[in-house]
């Protein structure tokens, strides 16, 4: 039962955590009251402008005009709540915020034109969510097996030239890569676009499972190289036919006639590869350093005794045990990548919620802030529990190490 | 790397004193500086000469124009005529991006004040581009621009007449294409013809589209005929012919020259870099040797609070400071630290001090009565002092970066000519997008200051990298 229990103390600390987030995030973006003088003056604008243009408030005596503006005023910021006091008026936005209830926007919309904060935001979110998704998986996966070759080859020029290279490059964010990514292979180069979503005008709209291919062909080839690194020789060939069944999934999709998903995917490349390429270093530097500590235990030592075959030991004993740190790094290049999005989509012109963030500053609409930055917290939240969780299942130890 | 730019960080104050920065925002100290204009050795790759910014001062500078001052009295009314004279060599294989005349002008009350502006191509034609009446009075100047009008009523749109109707003089074109080729509604064209182009292209039908039209090379002149009525009535000018190539770094779309923010970008990187990590590192290792140390409740506090921060959005967050109160490069390092109180070095720190805890001479220190207080600061500190340095190496990055970032949404110093600032200024300005005219973007714009956060970022990465070798003998030895 150790494990239920540790997975509901994370979830009963991470819920805090959120809440206290999203209050923090409510208490900024009102400025302390700020946001609540600018919606009264916007009101009170909005209000003159209004009476300014009908003839028989214009008719009127000063007197009854001042009074009715007045009444009409007040009644507008009561319904709006803004005379409420600090304290009662932020829970009442926090709890809207933790319930999704995220209001309506002042200024942006969605492409169907609806002001809904939440609209705004489900519409952009799956974009954001793919291309990130995927690039840190990519990346993940390059830099694992990167690291499992450094620290085969440990200080040959091979390694030490990497390892250089995974401590520069990732200390650099996506965007300053996507900046040269975008002079390199989109102007000079001119091999892919340069940004947004899909050539302008847009291609015509084709049904959505053609989006999925290239992914699917991904994780069989990525599943295939993993079976055949894991199972017996004679049962290999297995792991040999998913390959090159995912390749050839990625040789007909590509064959196939250039549609609206095709489009979106090749605009996706490049933003993916600056996002690669900026987290792949922290994996393969953390990877290649655990595993060189977990090869110099006993029990790998056992295990060559036994006679195993040293890429069997790898696999099997020193990735296994060296996992659960790895796994814990996941948390920290995720948490960057969903944050550094703002500018990397912004660069990429990439129309996610980074993009959307970036506008929404823009524009000072300070619901679709709140909102965004809500989301993000759920994000954040989310992928710590999923890792946490994945961490107790990944370690047994973790029993016998929590209290 | 990092001895080069401390180099750097250190002589550049020397060499462009503050006021640099200062100038930086004024407007008026850039305007003899071509717009958008790439690096000077770009035209290796270009493969062609491109012009070079061409200034033509006021008489009585050396190289000026030229004048001569005739008065006449006649039947009662004075007459005065000034005629300017000023000519240039252009040998480049691209059209200048702009060409401005500026003159001032000493005039009385008397209507009918008049400049006529003459452009002598090499090739022996003269066109008369402009008739204009002056509008302000000496020391200040007027400004001709002969290329960007602003308004109809600018000198500009007769510049424009004037070209059209040479150009059907001279059987290049028609009226009917010249409508085709720059509709104009109510006298406002919706895009100007070149007229830099069409005053320094060969005289032939390619000179219409700016793309084909080539480049007459030789020397040009300026003449210009100021008339006036009063005694004292007198006029100075002096002409612009902006390049398209500028300095080692380029200029941005306010023309001003790159290299000076390029070069202050280092030691405003680096120092703000430093002061963020030194400081956030420092609060971190104190608090978390106390985690350590002290444990119970203060520690599960600390670890909790430790948990917290790394998973609340900070970056949503601190933008939405920097919208509310637009803070000075300070405040934005002031809220940063805030936001790194506690964090992975603390846990870090704990997990080193939890094991020096055991440590004999921590024992000793105990046995012969020292406070815990004193233990902590005279003994486990220092122990933990090393891992500290390699961390602040390490952090440094992220600080430049955070500030980069900041800027780069026009969050940051607005004074500060920062890298993020740079680059966020060139985003805004479509630095990167593809043009016609600039078929690679604006890349000099944004790529010098990436390049500088990449070269100061590295060199921090690879310092702590140096120190993580030193510090961590399980690396080394392996």
């Amino acid at each position: 039962m150790g494990v239920v229990r540790h997975l509901t103390k994370r979830a009963l600390f991470l819920a805090i955590t959120f809440v206290i987030a999203v209050y923090v995030t409510v208490v900024i973006a009102n400025g302390f009251g700020r946001i609540d003088d600018i919606l009264k003056k916007q009101i009170y604008q909005d209000l003159k402008q209004q009476f300014a243009r009908n003839p028989a408030y214009n008719r009127l005596p000063p007197a009854d005009q001042a009074r009715i503006f007045n009444d009409t005023y007040n009644t507008a910021v009561e319904a709006q709540g803004l005379n409420e006091p600090f304290l009662p008026k932020t829970i009442r936005y926090t709890t809207n915020a933790i319930q999704l209830n995220l209001g309506r926007a002042t200024q942006l919309f969605s492409s169907d034109g609806s002001t809904s904060v939440a609209a705004i935001i489900f519409e952009r979110l799956p974009r954001s969510l793919v291309l990130f998704t995927t690039a840190n998986l990519i990346a993940a996966a390059t830099g694992i097996w990167l690291g499992l070759w450094m620290a085969k080859k440990a200080l040959s020029p091979f390694d030490r030239g990497l390892t250089v290279l995974s401590v520069t490059t990732f200390v650099v964010p996506p965007w300053v890569y996507g900046i040269l990514f975008i002079l390199v292979f989109g102007f000079g180069l001119k091999v892919l676009p340069s940004g947004g979503l899909t050539t302008i005008p847009p291609l015509p709209q084709a049904p959505l499972i053609w989006a999925f291919p290239p992914l699917v062909a991904l994780g069989m080839i990525s599943g295939g190289w993993f079976a055949s690194r894991h199972l017996r020789a004679k049962q290999r060939v297995i792991g040999y036919g998913v390959i090159v069944a995912g390749i050839a999934v990625l040789i007909a999709w590509g064959l196939a006639p250039y549609d609206y998903f095709k489009d979106m995917e090749v605009h996706m490349i490049l933003p993916a590869a600056a996002v690669a390429f900026s987290v792949f270093g922290s994996w393969s530097y953390t990877t290649r350093n655990l595993v060189l500590q977990v090869m110099d235990e006993d029990f790998v030592f056992a295990a060559r005794a036994r006679g195993l075959k040293e890429r069997d030991v790898l696999s099997r004993y020193v990735l296994r045990a060296a996992s659960p740190p790895i796994v814990t790094s996941l948390a920290l290049t995720l948490a960057a990548a969903w944050t550094g999005a703002i500018i990397t989509e912004t660069v990429f012109n990439f129309p996610g919620l980074g993009r959307l963030f970036f506008d929404a500053i823009q524009l000072n609409d300070a619901p679709v802030i709140i909102g965004l930055t809500t989301v993000y917290a759920l994000l954040l939240v989310l992928t710590v529990f999923l890792l946490d969780m994945s961490y107790s299942l990944l370690d047994p130890r973790i029993r016998a190490l929590r209290r | 790397m990092l001895g080069f730019l401390i180099l750097v960080a250190l002589l550049v104050p020397l060499f462009a004193p503050y006021s640099v920065v200062q100038a930086w925002n004024d407007p008026s100290a850039w305007t003899n500086n071509p717009k958008l204009a790439a690096p000077e050795w770009s035209e290796i790759f270009a493969g062609k000469k491109l012009p070079r910014t061409i200034l033509l001062p006021y008489n009585g500078e050396t190289g000026g124009f030229t004048k001569a001052r005739v008065v006449v009295d006649e039947a009662g009314q004075t007459y005065v005529t000034v005629v300017l004279r000023s000519s240039f060599s252009f040998q480049a294989d691209a059209f200048p991006s702009e060409i401005a005349l500026y003159m001032t002008t000493v005039f009385g009350n008397q209507s009918g004040t008049q400049i006529r502006m003459f452009w002598d191509r090499p090739d022996g034609e003269e066109i008369n581009l402009f008739d204009a009446t002056p509008t302000v009075r000496a020391p200040f100047e007027n400004t001709f621009s002969l290329t960007t009008p602003a308004i109809k009523g600018d000198p500009a749109y007769s510049v424009y007449a004037n070209i059209r109707n040479w150009l059907i003089r001279k059987n290049i074109t028609t009226q009917t294409e010249w409508d085709q080729l720059y509709p104009s509604r109510g006298g406002i064209y919706d895009s100007p013809p070149k007229a830099e182009v069409l005053l320094m292209a060969q005289l032939n039908h390619n000179m219409l589209d700016p793309y084909s039209a080539q480049v007459l090379k030789g020397t040009y002149a300026f003449r210009i005929e100021f008339q006036g009525f009063a005694r004292t009535d007198d006029a100075n000018a002096r002409a612009v012919i902006y390049g398209r190539v500028y300095g080692i770094a380029g200029t941005d779309g306010s023309r001003r020259d790159l290299l000076v923010a390029l070069l202050w970008g280092a030691p405003v990187a680096l120092a703000f870099g430093l002061a963020g990590a030194l400081a956030s590192v420092l609060i971190q290792t104190i608090l978390g040797a106390i985690s350590g140390w002290y444990g119970g409740v203060i520690d599960e506090f600390l670890q909790r609070a430790a948990d917290f921060y790394l998973i609340i959005p900070t970056l949503p967050i601190l933008i939405l400071l920097g919208i509310l109160y637009r803070p000075s490069i300070y405040g934005i390092l002031f809220v940063l630290v805030i936001f790194g109180l506690v964090g992975a070095t603390t846990k870090v720190v704990r997990s080193i001090v939890l094991s020096v805890k055991e440590e004999q001479f921590i024992e000793a220190a105990k046995s012969y009565g020292a406070s815990r207080g004193r233990i902590l600061f005279r003994y486990i500190l220092p122990r933990v002092m090393p891992y500290t340095f390699a961390l602040i190496a390490l952090n440094v990055p992220a600080f430049i970066f955070l500030e980069a970032s900041l800027s780069f949404l026009g969050l940051g110093d607005p004074q500060l000519p920062t890298w993020g600032h740079i680059i966020g200024d060139a985003y805004s300005n479509d630095a990167l997008f593809a043009s016609r005219a600039f078929p690679s973007g604006l890349w000099w714009w944004v790529s010098f200051p990436a390049a500088g956060i990449i070269f100061t970022t590295v060199a921090f990465a690879l310092l702590g990298y140096a120190f993580d070798k030193v510090l961590n003998p399980r690396l080394r030895e392996q």
